[in-house]
């Protein structure tokens, strides 16, 4: 067959192949140009909620910085530093994204600290697979609200103690250990890195 | 040595942790189909080892070299169907033409795995967990496939001896292959909370 | 004409019908097992989900009906793959748009409805050899029979773990909840036992 048959044959077979690969791609082409802008809204909506929760005296959360944050075993990962303003534009805290290992699958947390980076305001869970009924309940008020206002260092898990007591032991969920030392060692492996890096880069002290 | 850590623990995770079909529900399908016996389960299994390593590279090449460079993410999956369905038809030539005696023992099955969901959903998931390194990539593929070989062969093994057992007649089958497939999840949980 | 035109209404019932018990895709056909284990945790991510394959099924049999007699035969499972892959990355965008929270949880279960053996063994099998209206109706039977059958798993599921419906509770505040149910254990032994009640009913045999 000479080149030119050859190129017919082949578009004989294959026309309808070509034309609907076109349309289809068009089709995908404008259904992304018309809501990815309202996905990417979707995503910003939602963090902003997570960590309007955290610090609630926030008015509009900028994102400041990107950084690597290196987890046990040489794994790094990506953290972003949300700078928490007031109406006036003045910094009322931080918040910035972290992760760790879990029971089931990996935890994703968003940690709200005070402007200083010495207490920690909380922290609220943005993605976790844990198990249901157990793991689970560190997304509920009981095991957050130990977090609201510890002192933003090495954190410790104990199995009893004084829940009501805002100090640096924070008491396991009972029958979720390992889901709430996660939490723990999450912020306990994030938190100085983030301290150190945002010192180097003057943020801190820097209220404005 | 730190690679060679994660590479491992990626490797045994994703066999007995995070098992495709015992706990991500991929592959189902043939899970059901196949598991008659030992010898077809060991085949299909093979087949899928074979087709999941190969797919995951391809398609984690494709995914960052390509669509993520040019932002074209959003035709990821399309581009990744196509990538398998093709890859499973040229594997299915070259092994028929050049190793017919491997062709004898998965070759069938090559065909019908381009729709199970586990291919398609390995590739998801590497990309949904942002692996970021080919090689880590390569392996993850790997011990998906493993671990469906693994999780196969064990329901063939049990499937085996359920044929001489008294099962009552509406339980035959697909029931009773499902519930003890949800009894294999149960043990396989045991191993939940292994990889720190 | 009459009686061929009683003969399509007909063909019309007995296809719409089919879908929803004879030829059930999950409790006869045993196909699209994948999202039915996985999505049915509870009643809303399943509903979604069973809306979504009845978009996509309507929407990939009518454009495999309009080509129908324009299909070379080799290329006929690629051209169909191509088709269900655009409406699925259709779906997805719109539930990420939309529902985002649905989006979440169903998370990589939305695309695996391409290789979900349901949409391309009705394209393989009714939308190429029938007319437009034959192939809108199998897949409308066809997909509320998904939907039903996911709606029905996910209902027992969610009503043992957590004892509501839907997110409203239903069973009273001091029911224990069999947190088993949620996990994959719960998708397995409940499909089992479904099905196998499925056989006792329509069999007569126990």
């Amino acid at each position: 067959m000479s080149p030119v048959s050859k190129i017919k044959h082949f578009i004989q077979q294959s026309w309808l192949l070509i034309i609907s690969s076109f349309c289809f791609g068009l089709l995908i082409a404008i259904a992304n140009a018309a809501w990815s802008p309202r996905i990417e809204q979707n995503r910003i909506y939602k963090l902003n909620r997570l960590m309007g929760e955290l610090l609630p005296a926030a008015k509009s959360f900028e994102l400041t910085v990107e950084m690597k944050v290196e987890l046990a075993k040489g794994k790094r990962v990506k953290s972003n530093i949300y700078k928490a303003l007031s109406d006036e534009g003045g910094c009322v805290g931080w918040a910035f994204n972290c992760e760790g290992p879990g029971f089931q699958d990996k935890i994703e947390l968003v940690v709200g600290v005070d402007k200083d980076l010495e207490k920690v305001a909380g922290f609220n869970v943005l993605a976790s697979n844990e198990t249901p009924g157990f793991g689970d309940q560190i997304k509920l008020g009981y095991y957050r609200s130990q977090f609201v206002g510890v002192p933003a260092e090495k954190l410790e898990l104990v199995k009893t103690g004084d829940d009501e007591r805002i100090d640096s032991e924070i008491v396991a969920i009972s029958g979720a250990t390992v889901s709430s030392e996660a939490v723990v060692k999450i912020i306990n492996l994030s938190l100085p890195q983030i301290k150190e890096q945002m010192k180097e880069k003057g943020l801190i002290g820097n209220a404005r | 040595m730190d690679t060679l850590n994660i590479l491992l623990i990626g490797f045994i995770s994703i066999v007995i942790v995070k098992n495709l079909v015992l706990t991500k529900f991929l592959g189902i399908c043939p899970y059901l189909g196949v598991s008659g016996r030992i010898d077809m389960a060991f085949g299909m299994g093979m087949a899928v080892t074979f087709v999941v390593t190969l797919s995951g590279t391809l398609t984690w090449m494709i995914d960052h070299w390509v669509l993520m460079k040019f932002g074209l993410g959003v035709t990821r999956y399309v581009c990744f169907i196509l990538v398998i369905a093709g890859a499973v038809q040229l594997v299915e030539m070259y092994v028929r033409k050049f190793f017919p005696f491997l062709y004898k023992s998965f070759g069938i099955f090559l065909p019908l795995i381009t729709t199970n969901c586990a291919i398609l959903g390995l590739c998801l998931f590497i990309n949904l967990w942002g692996i970021d390194n080919l090689l880590e990539a390569v392996v993850l593929s790997f011990g998906a496939g493993i671990g469906f070989t693994m999780a196969i062969c064990i329901m063939a093994g049990i499937r085996e001896n359920l044929n001489l057992a008294d099962v009552p007649e509406c339980l035959k089958g697909a029931p009773i292959t499902l519930i003890t497939a949800g009894l294999l999840t149960l043990a396989f949980m045991g191993f939940a909370g292994m990889i720190r | 004409m009459p009686g061929e035109k009683q003969a399509t209404t007909e063909l019309y019932k007995r296809t719409l019908v089919a879908g929803l018990w004879n030829e059930n895709p999950v409790f006869r056909l045993l196909l699209g097992m994948c999202p039915t284990l996985a999505v049915t945790a509870a009643v809303k991510p399943a509903f979604t989900m069973g809306l979504s394959v009845i978009f996509v099924l309507v929407c990939s049999n009518i454009v495999v009906s309009f080509m129908r007699n324009l299909l070379k035969p080799h290329l006929r499972i690629l051209m169909f793959t191509l088709t269900i892959a655009t409406f699925v990355t259709i779906a997805d965008l719109f539930l990420r748009a939309f529902q985002p929270r649905m989006s979440e949880v169903l998370g990589p279960y939305v695309p695996l409805i391409i290789v979900n053996c349901i949409i391309i063994c009705r394209a393989e099998t009714c939308a190429s050899k029938n007319n437009l209206i034959v192939s809108i109706i199998d897949a409308l039977g066809m997909g509320v029979g998904f939907t039903l059958t996911l709606c029905v798993l996910a209902g027992v599921r969610e009503i043992l773990s957590t004892g509501a419906i839907w997110e409203i509770p239903i069973l009273p505040a001091g029911f224990v909840p069999w947190a088993a149910m949620r996990m994959p254990v719960g998708a397995f032994i409940t499909l089992g036992l479904l099905l196998a009640l499925v056989n006792a009913v329509s069999k007569r045999k126990y």
